[in-house]
């Protein structure tokens, strides 16, 4: 009987512990900086264009093969604004594949591509899957829009 | 006495309103009482449980039970129909019939029996059918494995139940719940008799199917026992009668063990004293029943038989021996509370002693690494955690 | 006339099948169980419904790209296959792994060890019959330190954070003190199981002698992990095989002496609090500097060989053969999965015991399915 009274005991003083969930979609918690939910682009404030360049690294490395990246010459280069002679024309990440391993992050040598370290980039269901396939407008959007703090490491 | 339906001339309308007041009772309370199933699981798990509608989650069973009357009303292609479609009733219905006779106050029941208490255990006595029934129509091997264990463990917790109720009645030298409660007087039962009231307890958390005793339903077993076939209104109907017998052996007990409607501090209470005894009575009850629910394990089928078989019912045989010893010679109670008392230190002997419950202790093998450890040796490894 | 067999009712024994959409298979596992009345007389384990290739698509792409895939497998204790893969290509292209890498991969596994375990734990009681409580109390602390993982890798369950040669970055800079003040939060977690399981009477007479497997037995079938351990063998891989660092640091191997499920309970019990014990002489012991090799090939190419390596994982051993034809993709990759060789013994354990001790039985197994069918 000594054990089935601990165990009223313990489940008793639980009781007047505090709770430790929060209400989820009221309340978030904090994501640490490091957070990954999915690939997103970042945009280059001083030139007002992409960091990418559509080099294609990312697209190789990716193990589930579940991006798609085609490059141009870039018009601002020949306006001499930009130093970058290519960029990216049509970019696609296909959320639904992703397997949010981070390979893509580092292997791009422009630092043009970072884990989305948001909820915004975990709270993503919907109805239809190809709505999970991203274009690069959205993928760039939350950069462009300052709302997220992008983490790279080193 | 009939105070609920006092007002009333004709016997068919006086019946009715009695048992719309029921219906309403049983529903509200059932109601409440799963929110606050749900409220305390959620406080031993340190969690903060249903909190979105209404006021800390307390109109969420209401939305439950919206969502479930407005469900589709499944039944498997192979099912036999009838049985299946009434076997629901047949658990509601006795929970249900129970109700009628426990008297809330000194004058509030629907009906006072004088057989009240034979009639209340001989009524929830028949749930058992309902689940055979649904276990056996709903062409679900784990359904039949659930309702087989259902009907086993009801039939056989039914006997010490029974058994230590009559203990009650011998001495209180009356079936009828009210005099029981006007027998006891200032000492409750519980005091002079405390192996019939373990007994009782366990007796009704196996009648209730609570953990322990949640065999027939066990989630990770027989994933819902009778259950499991059953959706929308009907299985509410099975839900709304688990918590109904919550609801009557929580009355039960409080008015055949606790003293119902009495106190130790005076007889003759006014009627708000005497709902608010009881319902005090009867939480302590239900809030017992919860708390044991998430505090303990699940036996298995062939230990809860022998338990029943092999500790209770003797146990409980051993109460009416003794109670009937000192109604014969007429001793004082105290040796009723003595003799109990030890039954019920020998009971707990028993559980302690039918378990092998010398502590294991576990051989640690050290594994001592040399190295650049020089600061490890410091650090206790022993692991007393 | 009424003849003598006729009054002997003749009963069947009846096939129940139990999965793969069962509460208490631990996922998409299925088992045909033929019982009698509540006895099992057989029992048919099947699997193969989460089978995704991941020996094969390990195979299919360079040694960095895998990485992601080894998470997949055990995951509940990832760490410890990442450091089995890790290792396993370490040692194929000579790679020297820098001490403060070492130190953070053991600090990471034996925590892994530690969420593991305290799943097992909760799950444990969900299979004898909690209602939850078990779990929750499991959980609380798991997510304390799922909190640490994600603060150090930026995933909460698919790491993907050790690469050969090191890791992928540098923990954060509070990382010591974060780990400090998760572990007593952790020590009341395991504390709280023991006095809610150890003792209780109910939980003894479920688990006790059930399900029992002798040391001999244990060998014969190839377990490893606790459930050998719970037999009374004494064989840690940490111990008897030192690999990484693990000959510094002073800790007990736990071992029971029935191998039924009690013992298994209170081993895993135990050693959780074992590397609770590491994972703090870790912490003391963690030099700075470099996290990766200085010469860090650009790309992986191994030379023709062949190499394996084990851990022992939260379930046992965790093994990887690698065979490489040159190249940067590994030729053949296995991975000796302890879950799939401790379910093997199911049968021998389960039959003649009851259809709840079933439940409990390959509850204590532990078994992950992402690793019994890879
Ligand atoms: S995170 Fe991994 S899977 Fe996702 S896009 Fe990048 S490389 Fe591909
Ligand atoms: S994201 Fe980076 S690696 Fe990928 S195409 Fe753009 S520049 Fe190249």
């Amino acid at each position: 009987m000594i054990g089935i009274f601990k165990s009223m005991y313990i489940t008793f003083a639980t009781m007047l512990r505090t709770p430790v969930t929060i209400e989820y979609p009221a309340k978030h918690r904090d994501v640490p900086q490091r957070d990954r939910a999915f690939p997103i682009l970042l945009w280059d404030k001083e030139v007002d264009e992409p960091f990418c360049t559509g080099c294609h690294a990312c697209e190789r490395a990716c193990p589930v093969e579940c991006m798609t990246v085609t490059m141009k010459d870039n018009p601002l280069h020949a306006d001499e604004k930009s130093t970058r002679r290519k960029i990216v024309d049509e970019f696609w990440i296909d959320y639904g594949r992703c397997m949010r391993c981070n390979i893509c992050v580092e292997v791009c040598n422009f630092e043009a591509i970072a884990m989305n370290n948001t909820w915004a980039g975990h709270e993503l269901s919907k109805f239809d899957r190809n709505d999970l396939v991203l274009d690069l407008q959205q993928l760039l959007s939350q950069h462009k829009q300052d709302k997220i703090d992008a983490w790279v490491a080193e | 006495m009939l105070a609920l339906t006092y007002d009333v001339g004709n016997i068919w309308l006086d019946s009715l309103l009695g048992v719309l007041a029921l219906v309403a009772l049983m529903t509200v309370s059932a109601l409440m009482l799963i929110w606050l199933e749900r409220k305390i699981s959620a406080r031993i798990q340190m969690r903060l449980g249903p909190m979105r509608v209404g006021p800390y989650g307390l109109l969420q069973t209401a939305a439950d039970a919206l969502k479930l009357i407005g469900k589709e009303d499944l039944r498997p292609k192979t099912a036999n129909r009838w049985v299946f479609e009434l076997a629901p009733f047949a658990v509601f219905v006795p929970t249900f019939a129970a109700l009628v006779t426990i008297p809330f106050t000194r004058d509030w029941a629907i009906a006072f029996l004088d057989l009240g208490l034979f009639y209340v255990v001989a009524v929830t006595g028949l749930a058992f059918v309902g689940f055979l029934m649904a276990g056996w129509a709903s062409d679900n091997k784990y359904a039949l494995l659930g309702g087989m264990r259902a009907a086993a463990q009801l039939i056989s917790y039914e006997v010490p139940m029974v058994v230590t109720l009559v203990a009650v009645a011998m001495v209180a030298g009356s079936l009828n719940l009210s005099e029981i409660v006007l027998f006891q007087n200032r000492i409750p039962l519980f005091v002079w008799q405390p192996l019939g009231f373990f007994i009782f307890i366990v007796a009704a958390l196996a009648e209730l199917e609570r953990q322990p005793f949640d065999i027939p339903t066990a989630e990770s077993e027989v994933v819902g026992g009778p259950f499991i076939e059953y959706s929308g209104i009907r299985w509410s109907m099975f839900f709304l009668a688990s918590y109904t017998s919550l609801l009557i052996y929580s009355l039960l007990g409080s008015i055949v063990f606790l003293g119902g409607w009495e106190w130790p501090l005076g007889t003759e209470a006014g009627l708000w004293l005497q709902i608010l005894l009881i319902l005090v009575k009867t939480s302590l009850f239900i809030a017992f029943f919860m708390w044991v629910r998430f505090a303990l394990v699940r036996l298995r089928i062939d230990q809860l038989m022998s338990y029943c078989w092999k500790v209770l019912i003797p146990l409980a045989f051993l109460q009416v021996f003794l109670n009937g010893l000192v109604l014969v010679y007429g001793w004082p109670d105290g040796f009723l509370l003595l003799t109990s008392g030890a039954g019920l230190a020998l009971a707990m002997y028993i559980i302690y002693r039918a378990v092998d419950t010398e502590p294991r202790e576990l051989r640690m093998v050290p594994a001592r690494g040399g190295g650049s450890s020089a600061q490890a040796a410091t650090v206790d490894a022993t692991g007393s955690g | 006339m009424v003849q003598e067999h006729e009054l002997e009712p003749e009963t069947v024994d009846i096939g129940v099948n139990m999965g793969p959409q069962h509460p208490s298979t631990h996922g998409v596992f299925r088992m045909v169980l033929t019982i009698d009345g509540e006895r099992v007389v057989d029992v048919e384990p099947h699997i193969g419904y989460m089978h995704r290739g991941a020996e094969k698509l390990s195979e299919s792409m360079d040694y960095r790209a895998a990485i992601g895939f080894q998470d997949r497998t055990d995951y509940l204790a990832q760490f410890m296959n990442e450091q089995a893969y890790c290792m396993a290509v370490e040692e194929l292209l000579e790679l020297e792994v820098p001490e403060r890498s070492e130190y953070i991969r053991v600090i990471l596994c034996e925590l892994n060890r530690v969420t593991s375990h305290l799943m097992f734990l909760g799950a444990f009681g969900i299979d004898l019959g909690y209602f939850g409580t078990s779990f929750t109390y499991g959980f609380r602390e798991r997510e304390r330190i799922q909190d640490i993982f994600e603060e150090v890798t930026g995933d909460r369950l698919m790491y993907a954070y050790f690469r050969p040669g090191g890791l992928a970055w540098d923990v954060p800079d509070n990382f010591v003190q974060m780990v400090r003040d998760v572990l007593p939060h952790t020590r009341q977690g395991l504390k709280d199981l023991d006095l809610l399981m150890t003792q209780n009477e109910i939980v003894a007479v479920r688990t006790k002698g059930i399900g029992a497997m002798s040391a001999e037995e244990s060998i014969n079938w190839g377990l490893s992990g606790p459930l050998l351990r719970a037999a009374g063998v004494d064989w840690d891989l940490r111990k008897d095989k030192p690999y990484s660092i693990y000959d510094r640091f002073d800790y007990d191997i736990p071992l029971g002496s029935h191998g039924d499920l009690f013992d298994r309970f209170l081993v895993r019990l135990e050693e959780a609090r074992q590397s609770l014990c590491i994972v703090e002489q870790a912490l003391d012991q963690l030099p700075d500097g470099p996290i990766m090799p200085e010469k860090m090939p650009r790309r992986l190419r191994g030379p023709e060989a062949e190499v394996y390596t084990a851990v022992e994982g939260a379930r046992g051993e965790y093994g990887v053969y690698l065979v490489s034809k040159g190249g940067d993709k590994p030729y053949r990759l296995k991975m000796r999965s302890p879950s799939f060789c401790n379910l093997s013994a199911l049968r021998d354990m389960t039959v003649g015991s009851y259809v709840a001790d079933a439940v409990a039985i390959l509850g204590s197994i532990d078994i992950v399915l992402g690793c019994v069918d890879r």
